[in-house]
């Protein structure tokens, strides 16, 4: 037995050798560039879409293969990606949210995108918005190369709301602009739904949906958010009581459930059981394949201006210590490709960040993509720190000292106070990037 | 050990030649020990490179990591004393993932080892069917935690699980198991006893099959009862293997990280986060390596205590003995 | 455990031949209850159907998963849920998680590394063993200290150093990476030393003085008698491995070189969660150890008794 085991060992240890230098080779010997690889956290529709249009890409001709490898959003991924980074064996290109990059890019794990390259292949620095462009230069650097933004609007269920009077003459969501105009709304759509909820939300457990709401409202209040590194968190107090007595306003048991998750929140509004839901457009797609009755619209400004509290996915090429040219080269193309042809990345709900796609007139038959486009305009990105954006630590912290203002345990201002002081303990620390 | 020179060398050199020339002894000898102490160090090389590389010299690097803002990035690596140390004292979630591991440990460690005695117990009656209880309670242990993760979570799915579909059957609607902050934990729990009892309960049942029949036999001549022969033999002599199984099952629980990582994340709100979870958080997902460490070793000297109090009690149970 | 294996007892809670009984009897410790139970025991047949319930209990979670793994992908996500599959059992889940995932390279990496880890292993710990046992050289026993003192070292909490070291050593994202740190069991060697002191030296120094090398002796006569221990360290090293999660969940990102276990956690389908093929795969991944327990189930528990203990 023993002498069978070893061989065996060594059999394995054979081929052990065999495949570790082969996979060090990587595929170069391949003609032409090797597979890309490719790595992203997008699933459901999302990743279908995605799919789809990397597929297109890899049919075009002289482009190399793209390997995809898919991670869970969030946490899992960008510590990964981190991890790989630091390692130098990176994946050709990556996603990461916009939000996610100022935090990334002075550590030395993002290389910088060529704008030169770019421009061979179409893409120049006018084909983004203004709001959008500055998220992609990070210390001068173009560090990401936004695909899309994905703001937090608003669903409404198109039956409801025509039951309850509030569609206008064009079939949209009639404007509401005071506090008092939107509630009324709001009962008006919960008293022709089926849950008696006008409005759906769901917030346990999900610390990032939180912010969004939070973020969204203080923002049209005048709220503004700064993370000076080595000082404290600057904001208005006011404004922040003021956003958190709203948003409890909305879950006060008349106007939406007063204590959803997420999952529920979302089957409450695919089942056709409430009127509106509050969430980021990439649901979408998954109510379009449930089949209920929806339009989407920004989130009225019933405290002034509108404020979308969006991220962008955008690409960014991971560090590797010896980048292949010719991959590079080739990762330029694609993503200039997914640019041109990110129409479809809209069908999942997303603004395309590339203009001349949402300029063209085939974006505006979109519906209801069309309906928050100019979403576009009121975007509201995270505070650049280096443990901000989707999925960031700072918006668990968020989730875990807020929940307990929704769910009505403590008052707005001592969740917040407990939030603000672990947002300080990190702003004290020297950021690790 | 009973390997001295005076034993083995008489033993092993009733060469003639040798003991005749008189001087050359002590030197062949002396010869003989010299190739004996290389061919020593050369066996137990390959190990002990292995050893130094992936156990000692992380062990040590780890502590002088403690002490500078090693990052994940590579930057920033200076000396910073014990900045780490203070903030690992005063930080709340160090202190929340710690009693987060305490509480699991104790829940997990009762029933890991009350349930497997008893199994063990009920086993050992000697009903028919031995391999089918012992398939049944030992197989998860061979499972990864992946797989045991993958299976639970399905278990405890709030809408599509069969833990709730079967409580729904009483009319009973059953909590989010996973995301409810008064039932995550305890969930973990049972899957962990689930999984991982078969370990005990194998210990168990060998211990058992230890004690003498004669024992029993005696006792039973004495006209014994079946309690009171489970009072007075069984428990006693099962006695130093829960020591033991009680001290292995409190230091495999206090070093959980899987089950947990995969099925809660820590989650709610770090309801579930045990240390270990929060040195990768740090570590990984924050970037910051250094404090990383620092937090690694105040947990190092717990496990060291609890190591050590074994050692007392084991070493005293030997004397009584 | 004795010659006399309580597996292959046929006893039957039922029969009341004496015959029967005895056998019963003899198979259990408890022997000495006596002559009072050639009946029927209640206290048994109680004992048989708690065993029983908590037997069929502790399987519902693999039985559960295996049901769901044979639905339809539609089914399974659907309310209200069915335990068994009603629209006919399907391999679907299977077919579709052997021919586009990567299911089929995880389990292969694992086995490479599993194998690779089990070797490598064993064969540096019985080399240490056998000089640490046999050898009287300067510094032995404080190598023996420090190896027993290592015990007591958490690997998990290396982790973070761990990951540093691979970082320097570029080995971050290979198969080395995964198995290197794997092979330092020092319980291990601490198992096969203590084995080795019981076997008899007579037999070495009989070969010594014909003039055979340490080495063949090691491998031609310490080996061989060690055949039981050796199998057992080496099952105990293998699933260890097969199993482990953290590590090469640490030092892997990959998605090519990772292992089963951290596979099926990190990486997600880009079509969502799929109820059915995630229960496939787990069963999948679960197979393997499975099967192999089935067929050397004895060995397993021996291997799992004797070198558990020191393993944890």
């Amino acid at each position: 037995m023993t002498r069978r085991s070893m061989l065996q060992g060594l059999g394995g240890l054979g081929a052990l050798g065999a495949t570790g230098s082969l996979a060090a080779c990587g595929s170069a010997g391949a003609q032409g560039v090797g597979d890309l690889a490719y790595w992203h956290l997008l699933s459901g529709p999302d990743g279908v879409t995605m799919t789809e249009l990397v597929d297109g890409y890899t049919a075009t001709d002289g482009a190399p293969g793209v390997k995809q490898t898919v991670l869970a959003w969030g946490a899992p991924y960008y510590t990964k990606l981190a991890m790989a980074s630091s390692g130098g064996r990176a994946p050709d290109l990556a996603v990461m949210h916009a939000a996610r990059v100022p935090g990334y890019a002075p550590g030395g794990l993002l290389d910088e995108w060529d704008l030169d390259l770019l421009g061979e292949f179409g893409v120049k620095k006018e084909d983004f918005p203004e709001l959008i462009w500055d998220k992609m230069v990070v210390d001068d650097k173009l560090t990401c190369i936004a695909l899309d933004s994905h703001p937090f609007v608003l669903y409404y269920n198109t039956d409801i709301a025509d039951a309850a009077g509030v569609l206008g003459s064009d079939g949209l969501l009639l404007p509401t602009n005071t506090p008092e105009d939107f509630r009324e709304l709001a009962l008006e759509l919960g008293a022709k739904s089926p849950s008696g909820y006008g409005l759906s939300w769901g917030y346990l457990g999900d610390g990032s949906n939180q912010w969004r709401m939070f973020s969204t409202y203080y923002t049209q209040l005048g709220g503004t958010i700064e993370l000076p590194e080595g000082g404290t968190m600057q904001y208005q107090e006011e404004l922040v009581v003021q956003t958190a007595e709203w948003i409890l306003s909305l879950i006060d048991g008349e106007v939406g459930n007063p204590g959803n998750d997420g999952g529920t929140a979302i089957s409450e509004f695919a089942t056709g059981s409430t009127g509106a839901f509050y969430g980021g457009v990439w649901e979408s797609g998954s109510y379009r394949n449930e089949g209920v009755p929806f339009d989407m619209t920004v989130i009225p400004g019933v405290f002034g201006e509108p404020a979308a509290y969006a991220d962008s996915h955008s690409f960014v090429l991971p560090h590797q210590s010896s980048p292949d040219e010719a991959k590079r080269r080739s990762v330029h193309e694609m993503v200039a490709y997914l640019l041109k042809n990110s129409i479809s990345w809209a069908g999942a709900g997303h603004i395309p960040a590339y203009s001349p796609v949402v300029q063209d007139p085939a974006y505006a038959k979109l519906i209801p993509q069309s309906h928050y486009a100019d979403a576009i305009d009121h975007l509201v990105y995270d505070p650049p720190a280096w443990f901000t954006g989707s999925g960031s630590d700072f918006h668990t912290y968020f989730g875990n000292d807020m929940q307990n203002v929704w769910a009505r345990r403590t008052s707005p201002l001592e969740g917040w106070n407990a939030f603000v002081a672990r947002i300080n303990d990190l702003l004290a620390k020297p950021s690790p990037m | 050990m009973t390997t001295a020179d005076g034993v083995t060398v008489p033993r092993t050199s009733p060469r003639p030649n040798a003991a005749l020339t008189g001087g050359p002894i002590s030197e062949g000898r002396r010869r003989r020990r010299r190739a004996e102490n290389i061919r020593g160090w050369v066996y137990c090389l390959p190990f002990l490179i292995a050893f130094g590389l992936f156990l000692i010299w992380p062990t040590i690097y780890g502590l002088w990591m403690s002490f500078t803002g090693t990052s994940l990035a590579g930057t920033k690596t200076g000396f910073v004393g014990l900045a780490n140390w203070t903030e690992a004292l005063g930080d709340a979630n160090v202190w929340t993932s710690l009693a987060n591991t305490a509480v699991f440990t104790v829940l997990s460690s009762i029933p890991l080892v009350l349930i497997a005695m008893g199994l063990a117990i009920l086993v050992n009656v000697g009903l028919p069917g031995q391999w089918f209880w012992r398939l049944a309670f030992f197989l998860p242990f061979l499972l990864a935690s992946t797989v045991v993760s993958k299976f639970w979570n399905w278990m405890y799915n709030p809408q599509l699980g069969l833990v709730n579909t079967v409580l729904g059957w009483f009319g009973i609607t059953g909590p989010a198991w996973l995301q409810d902050p008064s039932t995550a934990m305890i969930s973990v729990v049972i899957t962990t006893v689930w999984w991982t009892i078969g370990f005990n309960f194998l210990l168990y049942l060998a211990a058992l099959q230890n004690i003498p029949d004669q024992l029993y036999e005696a006792a039973s001549l004495d006209g014994a009862g079946r309690w009171r022969k489970f009072r007075s033999i069984t428990v006693p002599q099962l006695a130093p293997t829960t020591v033991l199984v009680l001290v292995l099952q409190l230091l495999s629980s206090l070093k959980v990280f899987d089950q947990i990582y995969q099925m809660t994340s820590g989650g709610p709100g770090g309801d579930t986060r045990p240390v270990l979870l929060y040195i990768y958080e740090v570590g990984f997902t924050g970037y910051r390596l250094g404090y990383a460490s620092a937090i690694s070793y105040i947990f190092f000297f717990m496990i060291i205590i609890v190591s050590l109090a074994y050692m007392v009690i084991s070493s005293r149970r030997s004397v009584k003995a | 455990m004795s010659a006399a294996n309580p597996t292959t007892s046929p006893a039957l809670p039922a029969t009341r031949g004496k015959r029967r009984a005895d056998a019963a009897e003899r198979t259990a410790a408890t022997t000495a209850a006596g002559r009072r139970r050639r009946r029927t025991d209640p206290a048994r047949v109680v004992a048989f159907v708690i065993l029983l319930v908590l037997a069929l209990a502790w399987l519902v979670p693999v039985l559960w998963a295996a049901l769901t793994s044979f639905k339809t992908e539609a089914e399974a996500a659907a309310l209200p849920v069915t335990i068994v599959p009603e629209s006919g059992f399907t391999l679907d889940a299977y077919i579709t998680t052997l021919t586009s995932g990567q299911v089929p390279r995880w389990a292969w990496n694992s086995l490479l590394t599993s194998t690779a880890i089990t070797f490598i292993t064993v064969v540096i710990s019985a080399l240490a063993g056998y000089a640490l046992s046999r050898m009287e050289f300067v510094g032995r026993k404080a190598i023996v200290a420090l190896i027993l003192a290592s015990i007591m070292i958490p690997g998990q909490i290396l982790i973070v150093p761990l990951f540093q070291l691979m970082l320097g050593l570029n080995l971050v994202d290979t198969y080395w990476g995964i198995i290197l740190p794997q092979v330092v069991a020092a319980p291990m060697v601490f198992i096969l030393m203590k084995f080795f002191d019981q076997i008899p030296r007579e037999l070495e120094e009989a070969a010594l003085m014909d003039g055979a090398s340490r080495l063949r002796i090691l491998w031609s006569i310490v080996l061989p008698l060690s055949r039981p221990i050796l199998g057992a360290v080496s099952i105990f090293v293998f699933i260890g491995a097969w199993n482990n999660f953290l590590w090469p969940f640490i030092v892997v990102n990959d998605a090519d070189l990772m292992t089963l276990p951290t596979g099926l956690q990190t990486v997600i389908s880009a079509y969502g969660i799929q109820y059915a093929q995630n229960m496939a795969q787990a069963m999948l991944a679960a197979l393997p150890l499975i099967i192999v327990f089935l067929f050397f189930q004895r060995q397993i528990i021996k291997g799992i008794s004797t070198t558990g203990i020191a393993g944890t």
